[in-house]
């Protein structure tokens, strides 16, 4: 099995940078290739099983369209061969169509994946929790973005909300997925702190896997999904 | 109209400021708010001290602000300082007024004010700063701070360009600050370089701002501090003006090199993040016109407060009281560090880092021990760890991670919890962890432990 982890050198704020460790430990078998910005990727002349991307600053988001555009093509035939692409944070919105930057009053072209528009203000910081169904697997984590997507994702989101926003402050519907290819803008660890949901994306490779810590991983996932249930727990933004 | 405005402000909120302090009420954020609330404009037109000292950055503002407060009153000054209050604008503002007289005029002509990074841009365009000192732009709460380009961007865009700017030299992303200052001096330390490069759990720096070439380290002292130079072009980590040359632990003393002359200082503190605090002192002292003699004498009677760093023994117990900043990445990964390679072979830590406010009726954000290098604490010296709090059971989960053995953790999820749960073999040095919000009851776990160290002789 090989995992591709794109940009790890400057994708994996917040904590990000932890996935592809938890997934390493879930796959001890697997085989791991890092790609930095100023490599080409593995997957455009390789197969590869699954691939991971995580947070970026805005500079670095402009960037790593800039570096993924001319393999867009090669994106949309792994989506189409249904192999797991997950990503986190304000990754995800590499794959939209288009994203306006406020405070610098630009607008960048994205991949185009999918159909839907971002908007980015570094003067409207959004933090928040989310607890959400992808399938019939609860997902929890956190989320602090300067950045909405826009568009209904009410028939392609990556997990329909429990409790908290989806991909704006009016939506429920939260992240967006085309087949396995999964965008989410909960930041950070959200492999070690949802082991079920490892072991689900390592099932969309094939493979049946354990999650690694899985009791301690457990533990602490049961205390965040009651929680995050319990109505006393506030929910909203800035939370 | 609006002269009346802000003189009605000012005097009201004095009388807020006083009453508060009266009915014993923690007065440094409320003042300033309410002056601000009936004159909009009151930073702007309040006049300010002669010469201002602005203290920013992630991590050691307090430490600094305190210092520079401290050993300038040693030598005779007076001086506004809001080191014991709030330092976003609102505090900015109570810490102003406070010290303001009644005839509107500043009471001292000369101020220290601490300002939070992120409330630069709310604070600079009222008050230009002479003197800007900044140690280091790190990961630091990143529901308020985000990430560090975004920090850099917040005081660049509000930073004065006639303010001189004195910079971590070792620091590549607090030293490029202020591209637009021109006057412009650095500290940094040439000493305990360590060989090869350590790990860095997180990278903020890795290409080339000028060329976007990837950076090379000379060497790395812990995340981006440490001296650089990219590969492509001639960007590199700028020489220091001042630079610590030596540093004698045993007669807690570190020398600092400048303008060819050498001076040698009391060392509070031997760890390597307050000996950038220190020399980050002595350049601004040294920079504002303060003699070494002054400079020495003032360092030689300051001490950090209590509450930030303590060490006291009771019976045959060391114990080390360490305030480390919860949600702050590398503050917190530094005292794991700290703890870690302390002299000691038999340690105990106890780590009582979650956010009391974050998980009263809330759960607070995990994402941030992520960021933080657990894998210090997996080191051979320290017998047993334990984590109190209410997200012990993440605190469990990410130590693993980092390949500490599980069975030297113990957890708890009272914040006073910890003390119960150490290993009676290995009672002799204790290490006290613990976020800022939660003082009284570290200090609790402190009195527990001095209890403990009595029983133990």
């Amino acid at each position: 099995m090989i995992v591709e982890i794109l940009f790890s050198e400057v994708c994996g704020l917040f904590g990000d940078s932890q996935n592809p460790e938890y997934l390493k430990a879930t796959l001890p078998e697997a085989e791991f290739i890092y790609t930095d910005l100023v490599e080409e990727p593995y997957f455009i002349d390789h197969d590869v099983d699954m691939i991971y991307i995580g947070a970026m600053t805005e500079s670095t988001q402009r960037k790593v369209i800039e570096k993924l555009a001319p393999h867009k093509a090669r994106i949309v035939e792994l989506v189409e061969k249904n192999v797991p692409i997950l990503a986190t944070g304000n990754a995800g919105e590499i794959f939209c169509r288009k994203i306006d930057y406020v405070t610098e009053q630009i607008s960048v072209e994205g991949l185009g994946i999918f159909e839907f528009d971002v908007k980015t203000d570094h003067f409207d910081r959004y933090n928040g929790k989310a607890i959400a169904k992808v399938e019939d697997i609860t997902v929890v984590g956190f989320r602090s973005q300067f950045s909405f997507i826009f568009g209904d994702n009410s028939k392609c989101c990556f997990a329909e909300c429990i409790r908290g926003d989806g991909i704006n402050r009016d939506s429920k519907f939260e992240g967006l997925r085309k087949n396995n290819l999964m965008v989410t803008h909960i930041i950070g660890p959200i492999l070690p702190l949802n082991p079920l949901f490892t072991e689900y994306l390592c099932s969309l490779a094939g493979v049946d896997a354990k999650a690694a810590y899985r009791e301690a991983a457990m533990d602490a996932y049961e205390q965040r999904v009651a929680e995050f249930s319990d109505p006393g727990v506030v929910f909203g933004n800035n939370m | 109209m609006n002269k009346l405005r802000f003189i009605f402000a000012l005097y009201s909120a004095k009388a807020i400021l006083v009453i508060m302090r009266l009915l014993g009420r923690n007065a440094s954020h409320f003042p300033g708010e309410i002056a601000i609330k009936i004159c909009p404009d009151f930073l702007k037109q309040l006049k300010k001290p002669e010469t201002l000292i602005a203290v920013t950055g992630t991590n050691g503002k307090t430490t600094v602000s305190n210092l520079l407060t401290s050993i300038l009153k040693i030598n005779g000054y007076k001086v506004t300082n809001n080191g014991f209050g709030s330092n976003i604008r609102e505090g900015v503002a109570t810490t102003l007024l406070e010290y303001t007289n009644l005839a509107c005029r500043p009471k001292n002509k000369l101020a220290v004010l601490e300002v939070d990074e992120r409330s630069s841009v709310h604070i600079f365009p009222y008050m230009k700063p002479d003197y800007l000192v900044c140690n280091n732009i790190m990961r630091d709460s990143l529901k308020r701070n985000a990430h560090t380009e975004f920090i850099t961007f917040i005081i660049n865009k509000a930073l004065p360009a006639e303010t001189k700017v004195i910079l971590n030299a070792d620091d590549i992303i607090c030293s490029s600050l202020g591209p637009d200052n021109h006057d412009r001096i650095y500290f940094g330390l040439d000493i305990d370089k360590p060989e090869g490069n350590v790990k860095q759990h997180v990278k903020d720096m890795v290409y080339c701002p000028k060329c976007g070439g990837k950076l090379e380290a000379d060497y790395i002292r812990y995340n981006h501090i440490g001296r650089m130079h990219c590969c492509s072009c001639d960007f590199a980590s700028p020489q220091p003006d001042y630079l610590v040359t030596g540093l004698d632990r045993d007669n807690e003393t570190f020398t600092v090199s400048h303008g060819g002359k050498e001076e040698t200082y009391h060392l509070i503190n031997d760890n390597i993040v307050n000996v950038y605090n220190f020399c980050g002192v002595v350049a601004v002292l040294t920079e504002l016109g303060l003699s070494s003699e002054e400079i020495s004498k003032g360092l030689a009677q300051a001490k950090i407060v209590k509450t930030r760093y303590d060490r006291l023994k009771s019976g045959n117990m060391n114990i080390t009281m360490q305030l480390s900043k919860g949600q702050n990445p590398i503050a917190c990964t530094r005292c794991f560090s700290y703890a870690a390679g302390c002299p000691g072979d038999e340690k105990q830590v106890i780590i009582i880092i979650d956010d009391k406010e974050d998980n009263s009726g809330n759960s607070e954000s995990v994402c941030w021990l992520y960021e933080c290098d657990y894998s210090y604490l997996n080191d051979p010296s320290i017998k047993r760890i334990i984590f109190a709090g209410p997200r012990c059971k993440d605190h469990y989960l990410r130590a693993q991670m980092a390949g500490v053995n599980k069975d030297i953790i113990k957890i708890t999820d009272s914040f006073t919890g910890g003390v119960d749960l150490l290993d009676p073999d290995y009672l002799d040095d204790i290490y006290v962890l613990y976020d800022p919000y939660i003082i009284k009851e570290a200090m609790e776990v402190k009195e527990q432990l001095i209890e403990l160290g009595k029983r133990s002789m």
